[in-house]
Protein backbone atom coordinates (compact mmCIF):
# COMPACT_ATOMS: atom_id res chain seq x y z
CA UNK A 1 0.00 0.00 0.00
CA UNK A 2 0.89 3.57 -1.03
CA UNK A 3 2.52 5.50 2.14
CA UNK A 4 0.40 8.29 1.89
CA UNK A 5 -2.99 5.58 2.17
CA UNK A 6 -1.41 3.85 5.53
CA UNK A 7 -1.14 7.55 6.76
CA UNK A 8 -4.76 8.11 5.76
CA UNK A 9 -6.28 5.17 7.24
CA UNK A 10 -4.25 5.65 10.65
CA UNK A 11 -5.44 9.56 11.32
CA UNK A 12 -8.90 8.25 10.55
CA UNK A 13 -8.79 5.34 12.55
CA UNK A 14 -7.38 7.64 15.61
CA UNK A 15 -7.36 11.13 14.92
CA UNK A 16 -5.22 13.81 16.50
CA UNK A 17 -3.23 11.06 18.39
CA UNK A 18 -0.88 10.52 15.56
CA UNK A 19 1.69 13.22 13.99
CA UNK A 20 4.21 12.81 10.82
CA UNK A 21 7.66 12.14 11.37
CA UNK A 22 10.54 10.69 9.27
CA UNK A 23 12.79 7.79 8.72
CA UNK A 24 15.05 6.99 6.31
CA UNK A 25 14.37 3.94 4.24
CA UNK A 26 11.66 2.98 6.33
CA UNK A 27 8.37 5.27 5.86
CA UNK A 28 5.95 5.94 6.35
CA UNK A 29 6.70 7.00 10.03
CA UNK A 30 4.27 8.30 12.91
CA UNK A 31 4.27 9.61 15.99
CA UNK A 32 1.67 8.06 18.41
CA UNK A 33 0.00 8.90 21.62
CA UNK A 34 1.41 6.50 24.32
CA UNK A 35 -1.94 5.86 25.66
CA UNK A 36 -3.25 4.51 22.58
CA UNK A 37 -0.09 1.74 21.51
CA UNK A 38 -1.98 -1.04 21.92
CA UNK A 39 -4.66 -0.14 20.29
CA UNK A 40 -2.97 0.77 17.31
CA UNK A 41 -0.90 -2.09 17.39
CA UNK A 42 -4.18 -4.74 17.03
CA UNK A 43 -5.61 -2.34 14.16
CA UNK A 44 -2.19 -2.16 12.37
CA UNK A 45 -2.38 -6.12 12.76
CA UNK A 46 -5.89 -6.73 12.35
CA UNK A 47 -6.80 -4.92 9.64
CA UNK A 48 -6.41 -6.66 6.21
CA UNK A 49 -4.92 -3.67 4.43
CA UNK A 50 -2.58 -3.03 6.91
CA UNK A 51 -1.79 -6.69 7.89
CA UNK A 52 1.60 -5.29 9.43
CA UNK A 53 2.84 -9.12 10.64
CA UNK A 54 6.29 -8.49 11.42
CA UNK A 55 7.48 -7.09 14.23
CA UNK A 56 11.15 -6.64 12.55
CA UNK A 57 12.79 -4.56 15.19
CA UNK A 58 12.11 -2.50 18.62
CA UNK A 59 14.66 0.33 19.76
CA UNK A 60 14.64 2.37 22.89
CA UNK A 61 16.25 5.75 22.76
CA UNK A 62 17.01 8.49 25.07
CA UNK A 63 16.35 11.99 24.03
CA UNK A 64 17.38 13.54 27.36
CA UNK A 65 14.55 15.13 28.25
CA UNK A 66 12.19 12.26 27.47
CA UNK A 67 12.68 8.71 26.10
CA UNK A 68 11.59 6.96 22.65
CA UNK A 69 9.94 3.43 21.79
CA UNK A 70 10.46 2.93 18.37
CA UNK A 71 8.34 -0.15 16.38
CA UNK A 72 9.58 -0.62 12.98
CA UNK A 73 6.88 -3.13 11.14
CA UNK A 74 6.75 -4.75 7.97
CA UNK A 75 4.03 -6.35 6.08
CA UNK A 76 4.49 -9.65 4.09
CA UNK A 77 1.40 -9.87 2.61
CA UNK A 78 1.37 -6.36 1.33
CA UNK A 79 5.15 -5.43 1.53
CA UNK A 80 5.21 -2.05 3.30
CA UNK A 81 6.78 -0.70 6.05
CA UNK A 82 5.82 1.63 8.63
CA UNK A 83 8.03 2.76 11.98
CA UNK A 84 5.51 4.31 15.16
CA UNK A 85 7.43 6.24 17.31
CA UNK A 86 6.20 6.73 20.67
CA UNK A 87 7.33 9.52 23.13
CA UNK A 88 7.43 9.04 26.50
CA UNK A 89 8.40 10.94 29.55
CA UNK A 90 11.63 11.64 31.61
CA UNK A 91 10.33 10.77 34.52
CA UNK A 92 8.57 7.30 35.35
CA UNK A 93 8.49 6.22 31.44
CA UNK A 94 6.06 3.41 31.39
CA UNK A 95 4.05 1.87 28.05
CA UNK A 96 1.79 -1.04 27.73
CA UNK A 97 3.14 -3.84 26.54
CA UNK A 98 3.00 -5.07 23.07
CA UNK A 99 3.76 -8.77 23.58
CA UNK A 100 0.32 -10.32 23.27
CA UNK A 101 -0.34 -8.44 19.64
CA UNK A 102 3.27 -10.13 18.23
CA UNK A 103 5.58 -12.13 20.39
CA UNK A 104 8.18 -10.76 18.99
CA UNK A 105 8.14 -8.02 21.43
CA UNK A 106 9.02 -10.05 24.59
CA UNK A 107 12.60 -10.12 24.19
CA UNK A 108 13.14 -6.59 23.17
CA UNK A 109 10.91 -4.98 25.57
CA UNK A 110 12.82 -7.05 28.26
CA UNK A 111 16.33 -5.36 26.73
CA UNK A 112 14.50 -2.09 26.44
CA UNK A 113 13.11 -2.12 30.28
CA UNK A 114 16.84 -3.33 31.12
CA UNK A 115 18.85 -0.99 29.39
CA UNK A 116 16.80 2.38 29.71
CA UNK A 117 15.10 1.43 32.81
CA UNK A 118 11.56 1.79 30.74
CA UNK A 119 8.73 -0.31 32.29
CA UNK A 120 6.05 -2.05 29.91
CA UNK A 121 3.11 -2.92 31.61
CA UNK A 122 1.37 -6.22 31.36
CA UNK A 123 4.71 -7.54 30.34
CA UNK A 124 3.99 -11.53 30.52
CA UNK A 125 7.58 -12.19 31.14
CA UNK A 126 9.66 -8.93 32.74
CA UNK A 127 12.76 -10.15 33.93
CA UNK A 128 16.36 -9.30 32.72
CA UNK A 129 17.73 -10.22 29.75
CA UNK A 130 21.15 -9.29 28.33
CA UNK A 131 22.88 -7.63 32.38
CA UNK A 132 23.76 -9.74 35.02
CA UNK A 133 21.65 -11.28 37.30
CA UNK A 134 22.85 -8.89 40.53
CA UNK A 135 23.49 -5.90 37.97
CA UNK A 136 22.87 -2.79 40.45
CA UNK A 137 24.11 -0.25 38.46
CA UNK A 138 21.30 1.58 37.09
CA UNK A 139 20.12 1.99 33.31
CA UNK A 140 23.67 2.10 31.12
CA UNK A 141 21.91 3.25 27.76
CA UNK A 142 20.25 6.07 29.34
CA UNK A 143 22.84 8.99 28.31
CA UNK A 144 23.63 10.81 31.74
CA UNK A 145 24.61 7.00 32.88
CA UNK A 146 28.15 7.02 34.11
CA UNK A 147 30.04 3.56 34.83
CA UNK A 148 33.56 2.72 36.17
CA UNK A 149 34.94 2.43 32.92
CA UNK A 150 32.78 4.31 30.60
CA UNK A 151 33.94 8.23 30.01
CA UNK A 152 32.15 10.34 27.33
CA UNK A 153 34.61 11.25 24.98
CA UNK A 154 34.01 15.20 23.70
CA UNK A 155 32.94 15.87 20.82
CA UNK A 156 36.05 16.97 17.96
CA UNK B 1 10.14 -51.89 50.23
CA UNK B 2 6.58 -50.47 51.59
CA UNK B 3 7.27 -46.73 49.79
CA UNK B 4 5.14 -45.85 47.13
CA UNK B 5 7.62 -45.30 43.95
CA UNK B 6 6.17 -41.61 42.27
CA UNK B 7 7.35 -39.53 39.85
CA UNK B 8 8.52 -35.76 39.51
CA UNK B 9 9.42 -33.22 37.41
CA UNK B 10 12.77 -32.12 37.27
CA UNK B 11 15.08 -29.23 36.79
CA UNK B 12 18.87 -29.73 34.62
CA UNK B 13 20.69 -27.17 33.72
CA UNK B 14 22.30 -26.80 30.63
CA UNK B 15 25.67 -24.32 29.58
CA UNK B 16 26.49 -21.56 29.60
CA UNK B 17 29.49 -24.05 28.84
CA UNK B 18 28.30 -26.77 27.02
CA UNK B 19 29.54 -27.68 23.21
CA UNK B 20 25.95 -27.87 21.79
CA UNK B 21 25.44 -24.07 22.83
CA UNK B 22 27.63 -22.84 19.87
CA UNK B 23 29.21 -19.80 22.39
CA UNK B 24 27.76 -19.14 25.51
CA UNK B 25 24.41 -19.80 26.11
CA UNK B 26 22.56 -21.15 29.35
CA UNK B 27 19.21 -23.47 29.38
CA UNK B 28 17.20 -24.18 32.11
CA UNK B 29 15.22 -27.15 31.60
CA UNK B 30 12.37 -28.87 33.25
CA UNK B 31 11.99 -32.48 31.96
CA UNK B 32 9.58 -35.09 32.75
CA UNK B 33 11.76 -37.83 32.08
CA UNK B 34 13.19 -37.38 28.72
CA UNK B 35 11.09 -35.05 27.72
CA UNK B 36 11.28 -31.53 27.82
CA UNK B 37 8.20 -29.50 29.90
CA UNK B 38 9.73 -25.83 29.76
CA UNK B 39 12.96 -24.58 28.54
CA UNK B 40 14.30 -21.23 29.44
CA UNK B 41 17.07 -19.72 27.69
CA UNK B 42 19.75 -17.40 29.58
CA UNK B 43 21.18 -14.80 27.61
CA UNK B 44 23.64 -12.28 27.93
CA UNK B 45 26.99 -13.90 28.75
CA UNK B 46 28.31 -12.35 25.90
CA UNK B 47 27.07 -8.94 26.21
CA UNK B 48 29.65 -6.21 25.23
CA UNK B 49 27.86 -3.16 25.26
CA UNK B 50 27.80 -2.64 21.41
CA UNK B 51 25.33 0.00 21.26
CA UNK B 52 26.56 1.60 24.34
CA UNK B 53 30.14 1.78 22.91
CA UNK B 54 28.59 3.43 19.39
CA UNK B 55 27.83 6.62 21.29
CA UNK B 56 31.59 6.85 22.20
CA UNK B 57 32.87 6.28 18.64
CA UNK B 58 33.12 7.75 15.53
CA UNK B 59 31.36 6.29 12.39
CA UNK B 60 34.75 5.04 10.70
CA UNK B 61 35.71 3.81 14.39
CA UNK B 62 32.97 1.82 15.06
CA UNK B 63 33.20 -0.30 11.75
CA UNK B 64 35.74 -2.87 13.28
CA UNK B 65 33.12 -3.41 16.39
CA UNK B 66 30.48 -4.27 13.87
CA UNK B 67 32.83 -7.21 12.88
CA UNK B 68 32.14 -8.54 16.23
CA UNK B 69 28.39 -8.15 15.99
CA UNK B 70 28.51 -11.88 14.25
CA UNK B 71 31.96 -12.65 13.72
CA UNK B 72 30.78 -15.83 11.54
CA UNK B 73 29.46 -13.38 8.74
CA UNK B 74 31.16 -10.61 9.72
CA UNK B 75 30.53 -9.26 5.93
CA UNK B 76 27.15 -8.38 6.51
CA UNK B 77 27.93 -6.60 9.63
CA UNK B 78 29.94 -4.41 7.98
CA UNK B 79 27.78 -3.70 4.98
CA UNK B 80 24.81 -3.46 6.63
CA UNK B 81 26.24 -0.53 9.23
CA UNK B 82 27.94 1.12 5.92
CA UNK B 83 24.75 1.22 3.74
CA UNK B 84 22.07 2.62 6.48
CA UNK B 85 24.71 5.57 6.31
CA UNK B 86 24.72 4.86 2.46
CA UNK B 87 21.41 5.69 2.56
CA UNK B 88 21.57 8.43 5.33
CA UNK B 89 23.76 10.51 3.91
CA UNK B 90 22.60 9.54 -0.03
CA UNK B 91 26.28 8.34 -0.64
CA UNK B 92 27.08 6.63 -4.39
CA UNK B 93 28.49 3.60 -4.24
CA UNK B 94 30.88 3.05 -7.16
CA UNK B 95 29.85 -0.32 -9.26
CA UNK B 96 33.01 -1.94 -8.32
CA UNK B 97 32.63 -1.57 -5.04
CA UNK B 98 29.24 -2.62 -5.20
CA UNK B 99 30.72 -6.30 -6.83
CA UNK B 100 33.34 -6.31 -4.94
CA UNK B 101 31.19 -6.29 -1.35
CA UNK B 102 28.72 -8.89 -3.17
CA UNK B 103 31.76 -11.23 -3.93
CA UNK B 104 32.58 -11.35 -0.10
CA UNK B 105 29.20 -11.22 1.06
CA UNK B 106 28.32 -13.94 -0.61
CA UNK B 107 32.04 -15.91 -0.30
CA UNK B 108 31.25 -15.34 3.90
CA UNK B 109 27.93 -17.03 3.54
CA UNK B 110 29.59 -20.03 2.49
CA UNK B 111 32.16 -20.05 5.16
CA UNK B 112 29.43 -19.50 7.38
CA UNK B 113 27.12 -22.03 6.34
CA UNK B 114 29.73 -24.49 6.35
CA UNK B 115 30.31 -23.49 9.91
CA UNK B 116 27.18 -24.63 10.55
CA UNK B 117 27.02 -27.51 8.89
CA UNK B 118 30.15 -28.91 10.61
CA UNK B 119 29.22 -28.35 14.26
CA UNK B 120 25.40 -28.92 13.72
CA UNK B 121 26.46 -32.37 11.82
CA UNK B 122 28.93 -32.48 14.99
CA UNK B 123 25.94 -31.96 17.59
CA UNK B 124 24.26 -35.46 16.15
CA UNK B 125 27.43 -37.49 15.83
CA UNK B 126 28.82 -37.41 12.59
CA UNK B 127 32.58 -35.89 12.63
CA UNK B 128 33.33 -36.03 9.25
CA UNK B 129 31.37 -33.45 7.78
CA UNK B 130 33.45 -30.85 10.03
CA UNK B 131 36.48 -32.07 8.67
CA UNK B 132 34.92 -31.45 5.26
CA UNK B 133 33.60 -28.22 6.15
CA UNK B 134 37.06 -26.92 7.35
CA UNK B 135 39.01 -27.65 4.86
CA UNK B 136 36.32 -25.84 2.30
CA UNK B 137 36.36 -23.00 4.77
CA UNK B 138 39.90 -22.92 4.83
CA UNK B 139 40.13 -21.63 1.17
CA UNK B 140 37.69 -18.90 1.74
CA UNK B 141 39.44 -17.47 4.57
CA UNK B 142 42.54 -17.57 2.68
CA UNK B 143 40.75 -15.65 -0.06
CA UNK B 144 39.38 -13.33 2.77
CA UNK B 145 42.98 -12.63 3.80
CA UNK B 146 44.31 -12.17 0.57
CA UNK B 147 41.94 -9.38 0.26
CA UNK B 148 41.68 -7.47 3.38
CA UNK B 149 44.50 -9.16 5.39
CA UNK B 150 41.88 -10.31 8.43
CA UNK B 151 40.76 -14.17 8.32
CA UNK B 152 37.80 -12.86 10.65
CA UNK B 153 37.19 -9.46 11.40
CA UNK B 154 37.33 -8.25 8.11
CA UNK B 155 37.06 -4.20 9.07
CA UNK B 156 36.87 -4.48 4.94
CA UNK B 157 33.97 -2.03 3.90
CA UNK B 158 33.64 1.72 4.03
CA UNK B 159 30.89 4.28 3.92
CA UNK B 160 31.26 4.42 -0.16
CA UNK B 161 32.92 1.35 -0.56
CA UNK B 162 35.44 -0.98 0.18
CA UNK B 163 38.80 -0.33 2.26
CA UNK B 164 41.20 -1.11 -0.90
CA UNK B 165 40.48 -3.09 -3.87
CA UNK B 166 41.17 -6.30 -5.03
CA UNK B 167 44.55 -8.10 -5.41
CA UNK B 168 45.29 -8.78 -8.82
CA UNK B 169 45.65 -12.82 -7.95
CA UNK B 170 41.95 -12.71 -6.18
CA UNK B 171 39.78 -13.16 -9.18
CA UNK B 172 41.46 -15.97 -10.53
CA UNK B 173 41.90 -17.61 -7.01
CA UNK B 174 38.10 -16.78 -6.43
CA UNK B 175 37.11 -18.29 -9.70
CA UNK B 176 39.28 -21.72 -9.14
CA UNK B 177 37.36 -21.74 -6.01
CA UNK B 178 33.92 -21.71 -7.16
CA UNK B 179 34.48 -24.20 -9.64
CA UNK B 180 35.89 -26.35 -6.70
CA UNK B 181 32.87 -25.51 -4.30
CA UNK B 182 30.78 -26.62 -6.33
CA UNK B 183 31.41 -30.68 -6.61
CA UNK B 184 32.19 -30.56 -2.81
CA UNK B 185 28.69 -29.64 -1.96
CA UNK B 186 27.49 -33.38 -3.05
CA UNK B 187 30.00 -34.64 -0.85
CA UNK B 188 28.27 -33.48 2.14
CA UNK B 189 24.95 -34.29 1.12
CA UNK B 190 26.41 -37.76 -0.44
CA UNK B 191 27.58 -38.07 3.75
CA UNK B 192 24.18 -36.61 5.31
CA UNK B 193 20.96 -35.99 3.14
CA UNK B 194 19.42 -39.54 2.48
CA UNK B 195 21.69 -41.15 5.81
CA UNK B 196 19.28 -42.90 7.59
CA UNK B 197 20.42 -41.85 10.99
CA UNK B 198 20.32 -38.38 9.98
CA UNK B 199 16.49 -38.79 8.85
CA UNK B 200 16.02 -40.31 12.05
CA UNK B 201 17.16 -37.39 14.16
CA UNK B 202 16.12 -34.71 11.82
CA UNK B 203 12.61 -35.79 10.08
CA UNK B 204 9.90 -34.38 11.75
CA UNK B 205 11.78 -32.59 14.58
CA UNK B 206 11.29 -29.34 15.88
CA UNK B 207 8.77 -28.15 13.34
CA UNK B 208 8.23 -24.45 13.77
CA UNK B 209 4.87 -23.45 11.61
CA UNK B 210 5.13 -20.35 9.26
CA UNK B 211 2.77 -18.63 11.58
CA UNK B 212 4.67 -18.97 14.84
CA UNK B 213 7.76 -18.30 13.00
CA UNK B 214 6.57 -15.15 11.93
CA UNK B 215 4.95 -14.06 15.14
CA UNK B 216 8.03 -14.45 17.01
CA UNK B 217 10.26 -13.00 13.41
CA UNK B 218 11.70 -15.55 12.92
CA UNK B 219 13.66 -14.82 9.34
CA UNK B 220 16.63 -16.08 7.25
CA UNK B 221 16.87 -19.71 6.14
CA UNK B 222 14.61 -20.74 9.32
CA UNK B 223 11.82 -18.74 7.75
CA UNK B 224 12.41 -20.13 4.51
CA UNK B 225 11.97 -23.68 5.49
CA UNK B 226 8.66 -22.93 6.33
CA UNK B 227 7.85 -22.94 2.47
CA UNK B 228 7.88 -19.40 2.97
CA UNK B 229 9.39 -17.65 -0.12
CA UNK B 230 11.04 -14.19 1.00
CA UNK B 231 14.37 -13.25 1.03
CA UNK B 232 15.75 -9.38 0.81
CA UNK B 233 17.70 -10.07 -1.58
CA UNK B 234 15.52 -11.12 -3.76
CA UNK B 235 12.42 -9.18 -2.52
CA UNK B 236 14.05 -5.92 -1.51
CA UNK B 237 17.36 -6.02 -3.72
CA UNK B 238 20.26 -3.96 -2.55
CA UNK B 239 23.35 -2.83 -3.79
CA UNK B 240 23.40 -5.04 -7.46
CA UNK B 241 21.84 -8.45 -6.07
CA UNK B 242 19.07 -8.04 -8.86
CA UNK B 243 21.33 -8.32 -11.84
CA UNK B 244 22.34 -11.88 -11.00
CA UNK B 245 20.01 -14.97 -11.33
CA UNK B 246 19.65 -17.01 -8.20
CA UNK B 247 16.67 -19.36 -7.32
CA UNK B 248 15.41 -18.56 -3.30
CA UNK B 249 15.39 -22.30 -1.55
CA UNK B 250 12.38 -23.05 0.45
CA UNK B 251 11.65 -26.16 2.45
CA UNK B 252 8.11 -27.70 3.57
CA UNK B 253 7.39 -29.11 6.44
CA UNK B 254 10.07 -26.43 8.46
CA UNK B 255 11.30 -29.34 10.58
CA UNK B 256 15.36 -29.86 11.11
CA UNK B 257 16.10 -31.14 8.27
CA UNK B 258 14.58 -28.72 5.63
CA UNK B 259 16.39 -26.17 7.85
CA UNK B 260 19.70 -28.57 6.94
CA UNK B 261 18.45 -28.62 3.28
CA UNK B 262 17.44 -24.99 2.89
CA UNK B 263 20.80 -24.60 3.50
CA UNK B 264 22.75 -26.84 1.63
CA UNK B 265 20.81 -25.59 -1.11
CA UNK B 266 21.50 -21.79 -0.22
CA UNK B 267 25.45 -22.52 -0.29
CA UNK B 268 24.74 -23.37 -3.94
CA UNK B 269 23.28 -20.74 -4.84
CA UNK B 270 25.50 -18.32 -3.18
CA UNK B 271 28.48 -20.00 -4.96
CA UNK B 272 26.62 -19.33 -8.04
CA UNK B 273 25.77 -15.87 -7.74
CA UNK B 274 29.79 -15.45 -6.72
CA UNK B 275 30.27 -16.90 -9.58
CA UNK B 276 28.39 -14.72 -11.57
CA UNK B 277 29.72 -11.38 -9.45
CA UNK B 278 33.34 -12.31 -10.66
CA UNK B 279 32.58 -12.81 -14.30
CA UNK B 280 30.76 -9.34 -14.25
CA UNK B 281 32.38 -7.46 -12.30
CA UNK B 282 34.00 -4.05 -13.87
CA UNK B 283 37.06 -1.91 -13.36
CA UNK B 284 36.65 1.25 -11.93
CA UNK B 285 36.97 3.09 -8.22
CA UNK B 286 36.39 0.76 -5.16
CA UNK B 287 35.41 3.45 -2.90
CA UNK B 288 34.27 7.25 -3.21
CA UNK B 289 36.06 9.50 -1.25
CA UNK B 290 34.10 10.03 1.97
CA UNK B 291 36.13 12.38 4.58
CA UNK B 292 37.53 10.29 7.62
CA UNK B 293 35.38 12.47 9.94
CA UNK B 294 32.34 11.69 8.35
CA UNK B 295 29.43 13.42 9.48
CA UNK B 296 25.88 12.26 7.77
CA UNK B 297 23.37 15.00 8.34
CA UNK B 298 20.84 14.74 11.49
CA UNK B 299 18.14 11.91 10.70
CA UNK B 300 17.32 8.13 11.09
CA UNK B 301 17.30 5.66 9.30
CA UNK B 302 16.27 1.85 9.47
CA UNK B 303 17.70 -0.46 7.15
CA UNK B 304 17.79 -4.48 6.41
CA UNK B 305 20.13 -6.74 4.89
CA UNK B 306 19.38 -10.77 4.12
CA UNK B 307 22.36 -11.86 6.30
CA UNK B 308 23.72 -15.35 6.80
CA UNK B 309 21.24 -16.04 9.37
CA UNK B 310 18.41 -13.54 8.63
CA UNK B 311 17.32 -10.13 8.85
CA UNK B 312 20.30 -7.76 10.34
CA UNK B 313 18.90 -4.38 10.86
CA UNK B 314 20.94 -1.33 11.82
CA UNK B 315 18.68 1.46 13.53
CA UNK B 316 20.48 4.89 13.65
CA UNK B 317 20.03 7.67 14.38
CA UNK B 318 22.21 10.96 13.67
CA UNK B 319 22.62 14.18 15.59
CA UNK B 320 24.82 15.58 12.33
CA UNK B 321 28.01 15.03 14.50
CA UNK B 322 30.62 12.51 13.88
CA UNK B 323 29.30 10.67 16.34
CA UNK B 324 26.55 8.21 15.98
CA UNK B 325 23.79 9.41 19.02
CA UNK B 326 22.10 5.89 18.95
CA UNK B 327 22.81 2.54 16.91
CA UNK B 328 20.34 -0.30 17.38
CA UNK B 329 21.49 -3.32 16.02
CA UNK B 330 18.54 -5.47 15.11
CA UNK B 331 20.01 -9.10 14.32
CA UNK B 332 18.40 -12.18 13.36
CA UNK B 333 19.95 -14.79 16.13
CA UNK B 334 18.23 -12.48 18.95
CA UNK B 335 14.82 -13.28 17.69
CA UNK B 336 15.36 -16.59 16.17
CA UNK B 337 16.28 -17.71 19.65
CA UNK B 338 13.01 -16.68 21.45
CA UNK B 339 11.27 -18.81 19.39
CA UNK B 340 13.41 -21.68 20.86
CA UNK B 341 11.36 -22.40 24.15
CA UNK B 342 7.45 -22.76 22.03
CA UNK B 343 8.98 -25.16 19.86
CA UNK B 344 11.13 -27.55 21.94
CA UNK B 345 8.12 -28.52 24.41
CA UNK B 346 7.52 -32.01 24.20
CA UNK B 347 10.77 -32.61 22.79
CA UNK B 348 13.31 -35.42 23.67
CA UNK B 349 16.31 -33.75 25.44
CA UNK B 350 18.91 -35.24 22.85
CA UNK B 351 16.70 -33.62 20.43
CA UNK B 352 16.75 -29.85 21.66
CA UNK B 353 20.70 -30.58 20.60
CA UNK B 354 19.74 -31.28 16.93
CA UNK B 355 17.09 -28.02 17.19
CA UNK B 356 19.18 -25.72 18.72
CA UNK B 357 22.06 -26.59 16.37
CA UNK B 358 19.90 -26.27 13.50
CA UNK B 359 18.69 -22.95 14.07
CA UNK B 360 22.16 -21.48 13.26
CA UNK B 361 21.93 -19.37 16.25
CA UNK B 362 25.51 -17.19 17.25
CA UNK B 363 25.51 -15.72 20.80
CA UNK B 364 27.80 -12.56 20.31
CA UNK B 365 24.72 -12.45 17.43
CA UNK B 366 22.52 -12.19 20.27
CA UNK B 367 23.96 -10.82 22.95
CA UNK B 368 25.33 -7.91 21.23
Amino acid sequence: MDPEKIKKALLEKFPEKIEEKEVCDFSPALQVDKDIILEVSRFLKGSKELSYDLLSCMVGVDRGDGFEVIYCLFSFEQKHKLTLKVPLPKDNPEIESVTPVWNAANWHEREIAELFGIKFLNHPDPRGILLPEDWDEGYPMRRDWEGRDFVRLPEK
Amino acid sequence: MTEELRTEEFEVNMGPQHPSTHGVCRFVLKMDGEQIVDLVPHVGYLHRALEKIAENRTYLQYIPFTDRIDYVSAMFCNYGFCLALEKLAKVEVPERAEYIRVIMMELNRIASHLIWLGTFALDIGAVTPFLYAFREREKIMDLFEMVCGQRMTFNYMRVGGVSRDLNPEFIPKAKEFTDYFEPKVDEYEDILTNNPIFLARTKGIGVLPKKLAIDYSVTGPNLRATGFKWDLRKNEPYSVYDRFSFEIPTGGNSDTWDRYMVRIREMREANRIAKQALEQIPEGDFRKKVPVLFKPPAGEVYTRVESTRGEMGFYIISDGTTKPYRVKLRTASFSNLAVLPEITKGCLIADLVAIFASFDVIMPDVDR
